[in-house]
């Protein structure tokens, strides 16, 4: 079951079990005290706790569509106390005209076993009834204010607890799926190869390495970092890639001044450039085209990631999404609905990568 | 020693180039990128000795395998391999890491050299016989001498073979596979098994003419009536 229709499981346990406690109490004293026939009682009393629970539904309705319990004790007290005194009326009128004494005449009554004298049974009685159902009103929606605050403040607490959770787990994810052995070991190889061939090349690809390196392992210490510097990373990247793979990759980049500034979650833009390379480009035999494209429009950053793929049948995919089934994750932990990223594979030889990253983050 | 080279990357090629300009005695006829351009150039260059990377576009350096008659010794190169390197614990072919290490190419180039000198790989007179198969089943790959395997039997159109313990399936029909066996050791006992002779324990005379071949260590295999009359006057019995 979750969580609202839980919730709205024990609100109805809770009304029923108050308002019958309350028609119970009112039963009991009416036949012990004013001695009225018991089955008469209990019918009237259940007309008025039907009634108070009714009428309490209304003001649930009203202090939830109204948002009540976000204002100011200030202006919350006047409130509770004229709504209440508003439903307090027809309950009021109600019990005093639906009342056995009312109807059928003091008389029914045992008034010298009460003490009290006729006029209360008239329309000072009135009077009393609506001050008690007002007063009725108010305890009911303390009260329900204080459970309803009480639970969402847990369940507040829960999420950013579960929050802060999964976006730990997202950077651990990010972190093994970053550090691939496969793509260092190679270059590794690359460099080895270099150190005889062209030292220079070699020296420059140690240093892109290590920087490639340094800004993975300490990734998880910054959550979002300008554009500008994950390109940078990205360029690394891709010099080392080139390295490997010579003229079977070919790169083309379109950023826009403006988006450099806009901030974005550390890594993403490398995972998604990463998984081009590994299932598509890398997969090619005659390699492939990638395209970084970055533009700012609205308010919000565009990323595009485009790279030419092999033709392949719905089932190889599987596993391939890994990396960005997690960058898409993050995202979502970090700017809720306002950033995605979605995969589009609707053309038979491109993969093309959209993010969407507002600019305010 | 004809060698070549399979590998994506092309510094990757140059620095096993390198690496290998020690040996002298290791000469590279070719070079291929991907298991396209290296299958047609194996089965001409016909090199006895094949540096192969595992993870390539198009197509890895198992497919490579799987799809050669002719079978060169392997050397593995792979930079991170997990599956590879389990492949390899099971049979213990040789495998290099990348950056690879000039030590531990030396002693794979010297096993190499050993194992040709014991037994040359098969020249490309009778090349026609198979002698080696490389298989994969699953996670695990092998090469298998065929001399070692008791039992050839169809399994739609693949074959099961009965190798030690193992029983790994060939990807090719049965009636494919008999032309490329050697007929000294080979022979078809029924429609659906070939067996190995040197295998045989005993053998009886069933009804109808067949024979019951009892295999060492493994199954009762029945020869049929046809092949019956072909297998006597074979083995004289």
């Amino acid at each position: 079951m979750d969580v609202p229709q839980r919730s709205s499981r024990n609100y109805w346990l809770c009304q029923l079990i108050g308002w019958g406690l309350y028609g119970a109490t009112e039963a009991a004293a009416a036949v012990q005290i004013l001695r009225l026939p018991l089955l008469r009682s209990v019918l009237e009393i259940t007309v008025w706790a039907g009634g108070g629970l009714a009428l309490s539904h209304v003001l649930r309705g009203v202090l939830r569509r109204r948002g009540w319990a976000r204002l100011p004790l200030r202006a919350l007290v006047p409130r509770i106390l004229a709504l209440s005194l508003l439903l307090a009326l027809p309950m009021a009128v109600l019990t005093h005209y639906m009342a056995i004494a009312a109807l059928w005449g003091p008389d029914q009554v045992d008034i010298d076993h009460l003490h009290i004298g006729p006029g209360m049974l008239g329309p000072a009685r009135l009077l009393i009834l609506v001050l008690n159902w007002t007063t009725c009103f108010v305890v009911w929606t303390v009260l329900y204010l204080s459970i309803t605050s009480l639970r969402d403040r847990r369940s507040a607490a829960l999420r950013q607890s579960e929050l802060t959770r999964a976006l730990q787990l997202s950077e651990l994810r990010l972190l093994k799926s970053q550090l691939n052995p496969h793509f260092l070991f190679n270059s590794l190889n690359s460099v080895r190869a270099l150190i005889a061939d062209d030292p220079a090349a070699a020296q420059k690809a140690v240093t892109q390495l290590a920087r490639t390196l340094r800004y993975t392992l300490t990734a998880g210490r910054e959550e979002l970092v300008p554009l500008a510097r994950e390109l940078e990373i990205v360029e690394d990247y891709l010099a080392l890639e080139s390295l490997r793979f010579g003229e079977r990759l070919r790169i083309e980049r379109n950023i826009a001044p403006e988006a450099m500034n806009v901030r974005v979650p550390v890594m993403l833009l490398q995972t998604v450039v990463e998984n081009a390379i590994k299932h598509g480009i890398a997969e090619l035999p005659a390699g492939g085209d990638l395209r970084i494209v970055a533009t700012l429009r609205g308010g919000t950053l565009q990323l595009d990631v485009e790279n030419t793929r092999p033709e392949k049948t719905g089932s190889v995919f599987r596993g391939e999404g890994v990396g960005l089934d997690n960058a898409a994750e993050r995202l979502r932990l970090l700017f809720g609905a306002r950033a995605n990223l979605e995969l589009d594979l609707s053309q038979a030889e491109i993969a093309i990568a959209r993010i969407r990253i507002p600019e305010t983050a | 020693m004809r060698a070549m080279i399979v590998d994506d990357e092309p510094l990757a090629r140059r620095e096993l180039r390198r690496l290998l300009a020690e040996f002298a005695w290791i000469d590279i006829v070719g070079e291929a990128s991907n298991v396209r351009e290296a299958a047609p150039l194996v089965e001409k260059l016909l090199p006895e000795l094949l540096f192969l990377d595992i993870q390539m576009p198009g197509g890895s350096g198992f497919d490579l395998l799987a799809r050669l008659d002719h079978l060169p010794r392997v050397i593995f190169t792979t930079a991170y391999d997990k599956h590879a390197v389990r492949a390899f614990e099971v049979n213990a072919l040789d495998y290099l890491l990348k950056p690879i290490e000039p030590e531990r190419l030396a002693a794979a180039v010297a096993r190499a050299q050993a194992a040709a000198a014991s037994s040359p790989i098969s020249s490309p007179t009778n090349a026609t016989i198979l002698e080696r198969l490389f298989l994969r089943d699953g996670d695990r790959c092998w090469f298998v001498p065929l001399r070692e395997v008791m039992l050839f039997t169809a399994e739609g159109n693949y074959v099961r073979l009965s190798w030690g313990k193992a029983h790994p399936l060939l990807g090719r029909p049965l009636s494919s596979l008999e032309p490329r066996l050697d007929p000294r050791r080979f022979f078809r006992a029924n429609r659906q098994e070939i067996i190995n002779l040197e295998f045989i324990e005993n053998v009886e005379l069933g009804v109808n003419g067949q024979l019951h071949v009892q295999l060492r260590g493994g199954p009762e295999v029945q020869i049929s009536r046809r092949q019956a009359r072909l297998f006597r006057l074979l083995a004289s019995v």
